[in-house]
């Protein structure tokens, strides 16, 4: 059920949004709010976009990616090579690059920073993400060379991600377990000025840079002081960007989203190839989720097109597949062979794969009942996603009990083997990139918490991921969303949409979204007073 | 007087023994792996087992309540294992707040409630008393969340005139004022009711009884009749009251907090527990469970002084 305090104020709101006057925030820092904070901004220490979406503005990475999150751009490289075996890349690194501190940045820190990411030594959990790594290392002053053991194709896009941030070795060093917590000096746009935890962090102008990536009009930032305050009642934070008491957000709920666009001189904006989508997986090793009939009457039942709807109040996109239409090597012709919603079918083939209704109306078969468990995390959307779909499939005599767990608990509970499917949401850069997390056989238990092991699966992905030519890729990709696709292992729902909010304080705000960064790097925004 | 307070005092020992147990009891049965949600959801087993290593997760349960009281003896309560940062640091970075938002609300809430009390007593039956009574109930029955969103509503949004999302300056400062005027008006407003309604029950009592009668007849002034010789009596009960109901205060203190992302105690707490913040969550317990321990104990001094026939008991 949506929370009553949401309707309410949401409805009060929209109808009095137009006797509200322009009020409180006249003054210079730009404020932008959110739900949650990170628990630190050590780019290797932590996988919560919380903190990414802040890692982008303190610091740079070798790469960036444009705004239709496929094409690579220049970022701290200005240029780049891949040999022919595609194990060694060399970057040009620019050399008008500057700490926050002022002092220039040298090939030496980026080669630090990148070997601190993926040595396994320090136990990160992000870095895996940066491939086979043989060595990094410097030739001269402004190359660097990057080696793996063996292809990696995703290596480009990882290398944009925050995870793979350039930091100031003196600063990590001097620091240590409190790098990110006390402090921190990057390169990025803006600079590190205080953060108190849970509430707000606090950054500056970087009064250097002026080598922001070619995505943006202005390379150089425009605001002097920008304020991430977190507002954990999402009520709170409506009315906050309505009242103009903030000036940006991308929490807004979505309810509100649509009373947000008729307030004169307040900007909604969507992105459109954003990333962050929802599914359910079954573990197929377990009793009723094993059988393919069951998955794929699932998938046929599940009305996703009234989920993206209702749920997200217009404002969702159904996901026509395993990935988002979005994502680089996303494979058109596997999601034609997506199941389309068809409850009849799905009661058709029940019948026809044995599983007969029961006195009850649930379907059984060899004494045993079409009956399966779904965990997930207790969200804003997992419960009205979940109850969706147990009513879709009780119409058909399947029978989806619902355990939701809150947060503290519920990574923990989706480790174990207690239940038959999940409800997960998840950003991702590359199909590559998702589809190696979720289904190599390594990856079981978690994240392959479908317990899908498959050596075809397992040599296409690696196919993939070793492919020096992008054809080969997109190749041995498409077998992999066919052969996932054709064997129901997910029941794919929505793709979670980004919609950036300001008030008309503020100029130049463009949704852009990379790894769940509403902002990315926060350029060519703009005060207007 | 003396030994009444230290009787008290003594008391209050093995009280703080027990939610340090419970406390730390209470955190270990939770079904949450704080190993795991660090790891984030995409982690493989190897990455989170080596982070509950470095947590010291890994350790028996007694090995790990056993360090912790001995580090708590010294005065240390860890570092929170999320952003390392000590827990007493976020404590004394906390209470500041919480305590200046109580205080900001007690300070009206406890006048007006008596007030409306010993109005409501001495009109008894009158329209003004059901008046007093019918707000008083409704202030008992509103949910803090949803008083603090209907101010934020009209005050924050409808008519514009004050902040509401967050401490905004010192309290001596003029911008701290203002932001701390919703937030106080919503923690004290379900303190309000409670005290109206228990002044009002006992200066009733008060009222009729034979010194009041006697200071009528004496000839003295209502307002002396009232305030001196009725009200003093009938604070009491309503002392232990408010004494009980700060507890609940702390309670609504959290909510209050969460709504109006004001950066206190509660706010903290909320925050240690979801993200499994073992040794912050555990310190948030046990300073909010000793506020509530010292707050009972003022009570019971208080209770003392106002009525010396309990020093013996």
């Amino acid at each position: 059920m949506l929370k009553l305090s949401t309707l309410l104020l949401a409805g009060a709101a929209a109808a009095s949004f137009a006797a509200v006057p322009a009020v409180a925030q006249q003054k210079a820092p730009l404020s932008i709010l959110r739900v949650i904070d990170a628990d630190n901004y050590d780019p290797i220490r932590t996988t919560a976009t919380a903190a990414a979406e802040v890692m982008y503005m303190l610091a740079d990475t070798l790469v960036t990616v444009d705004f239709d999150m496929k094409t690579i751009k220049p970022g701290l490289a200005e240029s780049w090579t891949v040999s022919p075996e595609g194990t060694t890349y060399t970057f040009k690194i620019r050399k008008d690059v500057k700490f926050c501190d002022g002092r220039p940045m040298t090939i030496d820190d980026v080669v630090y920073s990148l070997k601190r990411w993926t040595d396994p030594a320090n136990k990160s959990p992000v870095s895996f993400r940066g491939g086979p790594v043989k060595d990094i290392r410097a030739d001269g002053d402004s190359t660097l060379i990057y080696e793996l053991k063996e292809p990696y194709s995703d290596l480009m896009f990882q290398l944009a991600l925050s995870f793979a941030s350039v930091v100031d070795k003196a600063i990590v060093e001097k620091l240590g377990p409190n790098f990110g917590v006390q402090g921190f000096n990057g390169t990025g746009p803006y600079c590190w000025s205080k953060w108190t935890p849970r509430q707000e962090l606090v950054l500056k102008k970087n009064p250097h840079y002026s080598w922001g990536p070619p995505i943006y009009k202005d390379p150089k930032p425009q605001i002097d002081e920008i304020v991430w305050k977190v507002i954990p009642e999402s009520n709170t934070l409506m009315a906050a960007i309505q009242a103009k008491q903030a000036d940006v957000t991308y929490y807004m709920p979505y309810i509100a989203l649509d009373t947000m666009q008729r307030i004169p001189g307040m900007t909604v904006q969507r992105q459109e190839n954003y990333i962050y989508d929802v599914f359910m997986g079954f573990k197929v090793d377990k009793p009723v989720a094993s059988d393919k009939a069951i998955r794929e009457a699932a998938n046929m039942a599940t009305n996703k097109e009234a989920i993206a709807k209702a749920i997200f109040f217009g404002k969702g996109q159904t996901l026509p597949s395993l990935l988002n239409p979005a994502v680089v090597d996303y494979d058109k012709s596997s999601a034609d062979k997506m199941p389309k919603y068809d409850p009849a079918g799905a009661a058709k083939l029940l019948d026809a794969a044995g599983w007969k209704p029961g006195s009850d109306g649930i379907r059984e078969k060899d004494g045993q009942k079409a009956t399966f468990t779904v965990y997930g995390i207790r969200n804003d959307s997992n419960p009205r996603i979940a109850e969706a779909m147990q009513a879709d499939l009780r119409k058909v005599g399947i029978d989806m009990k619902i355990q939701l767990w809150d947060a503290t608990v519920a990574w923990g509970k989706l480790a174990t083997q207690e239940f038959d499917a999940f409800l997960m949401s998840y950003p991702y850069v590359t199909a590559t990139e998702a589809m190696s997390l979720y289904f190599r056989s390594q990856q079981a238990p978690t994240p392959n918490r479908m317990n899908w092991k498959d050596p075809k699966t397992d040599e296409l992905l690696k196919a993939a991921s070793m492919a020096t030519d992008a054809d080969k890729r997109k190749q041995a990709l498409a077998e992999v969303q066919t052969q996932l696709t054709e064997a129901n292992v997910w029941v794919p729902l929505v793709s979670q949409p980004l919609w950036v909010v300001a008030t008309d304080r503020v100029e130049g705000a463009r949704a852009h979204g990379l790894y769940g960064a509403g902002l990315y790097k926060g350029l060519d925004l703009k005060l207007k007073r | 007087m003396l030994k009444h307070t230290l009787q008290r005092l003594l008391l209050v020992l093995p009280v703080l023994l027990g939610v340090l147990l419970i406390g730390f009891l209470l955190m270990q049965v939770v079904p949450t792996d704080p190993a795991q949600v660090r790891a984030g959801p995409t982690a493989t087993q190897d990455v989170v087992q080596a982070i509950r290593q470095e947590l010291g997760l890994d350790q028996p349960l007694w090995k790990q309540f056993a360090i912790y009281i001995g580090r708590l003896a010294q005065g240390d309560l860890g570092v929170s294992i999320i952003n390392n940062v000590p827990v007493t640091q976020e404590l004394g970075n906390t209470i500041g707040p919480t305590l200046e938002l109580m205080l900001a609300s007690l300070v009206w809430a406890i006048p007006l409630g008596m007030f409306l009390g010993t109005v409501g007593a001495y009109y008894r039956g009158s329209l003004i008393d059901r008046a007093i009574m019918a707000v008083s109930v409704a202030g008992v029955s509103l949910p803090v969340f949803f008083l603090g969103l209907g101010l934020i509503w009209l005050f924050g949004f409808y008519y514009p005139i004050l902040p509401f999302t967050g401490r905004t300056g010192p309290l001596w400062t003029w911008e701290g004022i203002q932001g701390i005027i919703l937030p106080a008006i919503t923690l004290g407003g379900v303190f309000v009711g409670p005290v109206a309604r228990m002044t009002r029950t006992s200066v009733l009592d008060e009222l009729g009884a034979d010194h009041v009668r006697t200071a009528r007849a004496k000839g003295l002034s209502e307002s002396r009749v009232v305030l001196r010789h009725t009200l003093r009596n009938a604070l009491v009960p309503v002392v232990t009251l408010i004494g009980l109901q700060i507890g609940f205060l702390l309670g609504g203190a959290v909510v209050t907090e969460t709504v109006f992302s004001w950066p206190g105690i509660g706010r903290l707490a909320v925050g240690a527990i979801l993200s499994s913040d073992l040794p912050m969550a555990q310190g948030t317990i046990i300073m909010l469970s000793l506020g509530f321990i010292l707050v009972n104990l003022a009570v019971d001094v208080l209770y003392a002084v106002l009525d010396p026939r309990v020093r013996g008991t």
